[in-house]
């Protein structure tokens, strides 16, 4: 990888960034009515008290100064401020990034294994009984909605068994010690990650049965197996190795698919995440807090995409040395 | 809790923290599956230390006791703040921060004398200046749910430490130290309105029976027992609020013994509830309803349908309505057919209307008065006023509640069996919201919505469609003289047979009115464990999540 | 900003396949998956618009009373009935017709959308081309489902503005795909020829370039298809739904919020869900087939 492609990358990257900030802050600062308005309802505030909420929620200038005080404010690690929690954005987003993480983490790290060990599975052995077999299945988990697959769990787990916990993150209250407490929070996360893994590990398997398939075919495949190289070897050293390109910009592809399967999980297992976030900011029409939700999820997906380019680079060199 | 998993929550993330944490949970994941059902935090400890668990799909908003909105927020607030008096289990006003008061013979003073014994959390006394101070601060600025009830506030004065005095420009039929929660000054006093109004309360100190401990957002609150409270010491050591995206999975974990009673539950899945071992399904009054609300809003740049100022046209559509129908299905046959703004919860202050004179579940009825007024049905089966002008009417409704869009569906059907058109349009409350209250100008015909009281007095609901609150809590900007007038005697009113029968001319007068159409008073549903705790009192508004916290005070491990 | 995308869906560079559309999909109905997958859609598309007018659906028909809520299936209720006591085959029938209609028309916006731009894009290179990549590009890498629900939950959810927003948010990889072909095939000696003979630009795009993109877009079509109903299950499930039109998605919504699972009610849980699987499943297995008939190193070495 030479330093202009590392560069022009990383000013497309800035580019993209400051886009993806602008767009979010016209999305959501063209609506017509007031958040104040529906605050009065309940809280019986008078014109004063209005107009001092009106300000704490920075409504108070015209649309042009609006953009320039939330790009300085963003710049300053400022989100604005949550109609509903009366708290900073990022306060709120703070707990719920790091429950996020932690799921779609573990997911994804597991799914990464089991499907890439499928695709390759599938594709060393095309057309086979076994392939089919896992084609098929992989075809039909993708095409189940990741909300569905989830219920379904709930059902089979919660009302059949109740042997695991369906609901949250940790049991409130719980006295135990610091390993109790984290067996909770595993036992917790065992069925959602489970519903994302079921749907997403079927992506990766279908991906890397294509990019294996393509590239065992390549001349220099055929060669090593005319040579008498064991198929075992040809598969998972030499092939996977060349079908790593296509799976590392899969894994870009995937964080964004990822990120959506985790709003229908976690809104499914009242997992307090971004997902479940979102979901209850959606209800209770909380644009401060929905935005600052789409700039972390739209952040996350363009930052594994600059990773994934530049590691495609360094991989890419990698292979054609070989 | 864990230090490691509260620091993460708290500040977001190091990298580096969450990669232990990821590895060992994952690591985790294989022993935890093997280890046996899902423990529950109350019912493993000893009795003195139980957790009473509370399960709930509304998130509290803010522990604030002057800016917060929510039902939920008042369950907690009320339990971490204490008011001068209370309501006790049969809804009675009784002693509470104040353990006597006396009234002046014009009504218009009231003198408390607070508990001797009172603390804040943080140690210090409750004086008069903690009084005094908060009733000030919430008139002078308006703040919060308790302001309603100071607008005739006039001033507080400190008698002794322990003894304040607080005097109303009028007679208060209602005693407004009832809604105000005490706040101690040594906290909020150095801050301004707009200090006070952003502050979000982080660590609440109040005098009442349960201190702040944790807000996990999105998963739980959670208090635990004040032991210096002045009261009689409550059985349950802390108190869990918890909160569950779908009350699916709510009513489960109430089945499977992981929570001990919910606050609200849906029909159907009470229904369910019923038959489960170890759970009561209670179904109570509740201080609610849901109503049509027509624009009646006089105002020139109104850009509601001028049809519906006909008062004729609004008893139709109410005629048309079979208010049964609705209970049956949108409330799966728990709750009452509405008539006035006043629900049956309020015992006596209801005004009850003969079955004969109600505007209900009576198409001929209203076939008639519209044709007698003049409105002939046209060409496709929809009625004309003089002028041409057809009996068509926009209809918008919460798309996120249920029964609220069937209500709709239903009204429109039964709407266009009179020769009245609807177009039913469902909108998030939000917006639903931003459009009714357009009071400037009010761009809308027709909405479902719903009034929750927020006291058992009948003040609050009354007060709603005041000529006054025409900006402020009117959403149909209804405005009648003698309605107002009726409103401001019955505020004064000192005595109680008096004041009833001003609260029922009044209501009255609102019906008949038709601005309103009340469907239906909702029951409150709700569930508890039998087998965790026991001596739940069942109360009109809920054995929880109601204007008393009695059963918080008194229920007993079992 | 990521070409390196295309290495995986879109197989740059390769070879044209054959212009030859009945042989596309006479390979497709050849391979097994295909044709499970064309029998399986046809059946959805018999059931869907010929089921709702044998056994109409009124929405405004609810139960008689409390009874007939949440119903167990029954001779005159074949899966059961909803929490508002109404029959949940019928309902069933005409929400598939709502979940395929959003489905086409968003797919049909974004295939017009993606395809056009790539087209025009590859085509005319230069700065066009610059332009237009750089707009594909940040979309491109706008996370989808979470910018669906945002757009949704700002602009309303009847089906039009539902199929508008998902449309409007699933071009981009079209748009991608279809410009690098055309990025090779304009480069084809015959294009360059019938250029050189002074061919205008339209007829060029549409006789020369567009029948040879034709199976690619359809490749791509199945593909946003299926993206597209799983996305409207998606808002809809999430509420974000329209609420009078009802859909597979807004089916299991009720269901959901209802409390259908814990009682037990698993029919009007099962019927939506199983719906939405089989439909979408359908479109996958003719993608896939699709997939291997345009590119047949795909069927594997041996």
């Amino acid at each position: 990888m030479n330093a202009r492609y590392f560069v022009r990358k990383l000013s497309t990257l800035v580019v993209t960034l400051f886009l993806t900030v602008s767009f979010n802050f016209l999305l959501f600062h063209v609506l017509p009515g007031s958040p104040v308005q529906l605050l009065a309802r309940s809280g019986h505030y008078d014109a004063a008290a209005k107009a001092s909420l009106t300000k704490l929620f920075g409504l108070n200038h015209g649309l042009l100064t609006q953009y320039f005080i939330y790009l300085k404010n963003m710049v300053q690690g400022d989100l604005g401020f949550s109609y509903t929690y009366r708290k900073p954005v990022t306060t709120v987003l703070g707990a719920a990034v790091g429950n996020t993480v932690l799921l779609v983490g573990t997911a994804t790290a597991i799914t990464v294994f089991i499907g890439i060990w499928l695709g390759v599975k599938a594709a060393s052995r095309a057309n086979s009984l076994t392939d089919t077999a896992i084609t098929v299945t992989s075809l039909t988990l993708w095409s189940m909605p990741d909300f569905f697959t989830g219920m379904i769990l709930i059902f089979a787990a919660g009302v059949w068994t109740h042997v695991l916990p369906i609901s949250g993150i940790e049991t409130p209250g719980l006295t135990v010690g610091w390993l109790g407490h984290l067996l909770d929070i595993a036992k917790h996360l065992i069925l959602p990650a489970l519903t994302l893994m079921l749907v997403n590990a079927a992506e990766f398997s279908l991906i890397t049965r294509n990019a294996m398939v393509d590239v065992m075919v390549d001349d220099y495949m055929v060669t090593a197996r005319a040579k008498g190289v064991a198929k075992k070897v040809i598969v998972w050293h030499h092939a996977l190795r060349n079908a790593l390109l296509p799976i590392v910009t899969a894994t870009a592809l995937y964080v964004g698919m990822v990120l959506g399967g985790a709003i229908q999980v976690e809104t499914v297992f009242s997992w307090p995440g971004m997902g479940l976030l979102i979901y209850n900011s959606v209800e209770q029409r909380d644009y401060p807090v929905l935005e600052g939700c789409f700039l972390l999820f739209a952040i996350a997906v363009i930052a594994t995409n600059f990773i994934s380019d530049i590691l495609y680079q360094v991989l890419d060199a990698r292979v054609r040395n070989n | 809790m864990n230090k490691k998993v509260e620091a993460l929550q708290a500040q977001g993330i190091s990298r580096r923290q969450f990669l232990t944490i990821g590895a060992a949970s994952a690591g985790a994941v294989g022993i935890a599956a093997l280890s046996g059902p899902v423990q529950s935090a109350g019912a493993t400890t000893s009795s003195a230390q139980r957790i009473l668990r509370v399960g709930w799909t509304t998130p509290p908003d803010l522990l604030n006791p002057f800016t917060f909105t929510s039902s939920a927020s008042f369950e907690i607030v009320s339990l971490m703040y204490d008011t001068l008096l209370e309501y006790d289990v049969n809804l009675k006003s009784s002693a509470g921060l104040a353990q006597s008061h006396t009234v002046s013979a014009d009504g218009k003073t009231f003198t408390y004398k607070l508990r001797s014994n009172a603390t804040w959390h943080d140690g210090k006394p409750v004086t008069a200046a903690d009084v005094k101070f908060t009733f000030d601060t919430t008139a002078k600025n308006n703040l919060g749910q308790a302001a309603w009830s100071l607008g005739e506030y006039l001033s507080s004065r400190v008698v002794d430490t322990h003894t304040v005095a607080i005097t109303y420009k009028k007679p208060q039929a209602f005693d407004p130290a009832l809604a105000v929660f005490i706040v101690p000054q040594h906290i909020w006093g150095s801050m301004s309105s707009s200090q006070i109004q952003s502050n979000t309360n982080p660590k609440p100190v109040g005098s009442g029976p349960y201190r702040f401990k944790k807000w996990a957002t999105g998963q739980y609150v959670q208090v635990v027992r004040n032991a210096s409270w002045w009261g009689v010491a409550p059985h349950a050591a802390g108190i869990i609020w918890n909160e569950f995206a779908n009350a699916d999975v709510m009513t489960q974990s109430l089945a499977s013994g992981s929570v001990d009673i919910l606050t609200e539950v849906p029909a159907v899945l009470w229904n369910g509830l019923k038959s489960k071992p170890g759970v009561k399904a209670a179904e109570m009054e509740s201080f609610s309803f849901h109503h049509i609300g027509f624009n009646v809003s006089k105002a020139k740049t109104s850009k509601g349908n001028s049809l519906l100022l006909d008062k004729t046209v609004r008893q139709a559509l109410s005629y048309s309505l079979n208010r049964a129908q609705l209970v049956a299905l949108a409330l799966a046959g728990h709750g009452l057919p509405g008539s006035v703004q006043l629900p049956p919860s309020f015992g006596d202050w209801h005004e009850n209307i003969p079955k004969n004179q109600r505007f209900d579940n009576n198409p001929a009825k209203a076939k008639k008065i519209l044709a007698k007024a003049g409105y002939k049905v046209g060409s496709n089966g929809i009625r004309v006023d003089k002028h041409g002008k057809p009996l068509q009417f926009r209809l918008i409704v919460i798309q996120t509640t249920d029964e609220d869009v069937l209500a709709g569906q239903i009204f429109v059907k039964a709407a266009k069996a009179v020769g009245i058109s609807l177009t039913l349009e469902t909108l998030d409350s939000t917006t639903l919201g931003n459009i009714v209250y357009n009071s400037a100008a009010p761009d809308w015909d027709i909405f479902i919505w719903g009034w929750d009281a927020n006291n058992p007095d009948p003040d609050y609901l009354l007060s709603i469609d005041l000529t006054s609150q025409i900006g402020g809590n009117n959403d149909v900007f209804y405005s009648n003289p003698a309605y107002d007038a009726l409103y401001a005697q019955q505020a004064v009113a000192m005595n109680r047979t008096e004041r009833i029968n001003l609260v029922h001319q009044a209501q009255k007068m609102f019906y008949e009115d038709a601005a309103y159409c009340v469907m239906w008073y909702q029951s409150k549903l709700q569930a508890y464990r039998t087998d965790t705790w026991q001596g739940w009192k069942e109360i009109r508004g809920g054995a929880v999540y109601n204007f008393t916290r009695s059963n918080y005070l008194t229920v007993k491990p079992k | 900003m990521n070409d390196d995308v295309l290495r995986v869906e879109g197989r740059e560079g390769e070879t044209a396949p054959s212009s030859n559309r009945p042989g596309v999909w006479r390979e497709v109905w050849r391979d097994t998956m295909g044709r499970v997958g064309i029998l399986t859609l046809l059946g959805i598309l018999v059931t869907i618009f010929l089921g709702p007018v044998i056994f109409p659906f009124d929405g405004q028909s609810f139960g008689a009373s409390a009874t007939s809520i949440l119903q167990a299936p029954t001779g005159s209720h074949w899966m059961g009935t909803t929490e508002l006591g109404q029959d949940v085959f019928r309902q069933f029938l005409l929400g598939g017709r709502i979940s395929l209609y959003v489905g086409v028309s968003a797919t049909v916006i974004a295939m017009v959308l993606g395809a056009g731009l790539g087209l025009v894009s590859g085509y005319y290179a230069g700065w066009r081309d610059t332009v237009l990549m750089r707009i594909t590009d940040f979309f491109l890498v706008l996370p989808t489902l979470p910018l669906i629900i945002v757009l949704a939950a700002l602009f309303g959810q009847s089906i039009l503005i539902t199929s508008l927003v998902i449309g409007l948010t699933s071009w981009p990889q079209t748009a991608r795909i279809i410009r690098s072909q055309v990025l090779s095939l304009r480069e084809r000696p015959l294009v360059m020829r019938v250029r050189s003979l002074g061919a205008g630009d339209w007829r060029i795009m549409s006789r020369h370039i567009l029948p040879n993109v034709t199976p690619l877009i359809f490749a791509n079509l199945v593909l946003v298809l299926s993206g597209s109903i799983l996305a409207q299950a998606a808002l809809a499930f999430l509420g974000l739904g329209d609420p009078v039109q009802v859909s597979w998605g807004t089916m299991l919504h009720n269901a959901f919020n209802s409390g259908a699972m814990s009682s037990g009610a698993w029919w009007y849980t099962l019927t939506p869900g199983v719906g939405i699987v089989i439909m979408v499943l359908a479109f996958s297995l003719i993608g896939h087939a699709l997939d291997r008939v345009m590119n047949p190193l795909r069927r594997g070495a041996r």
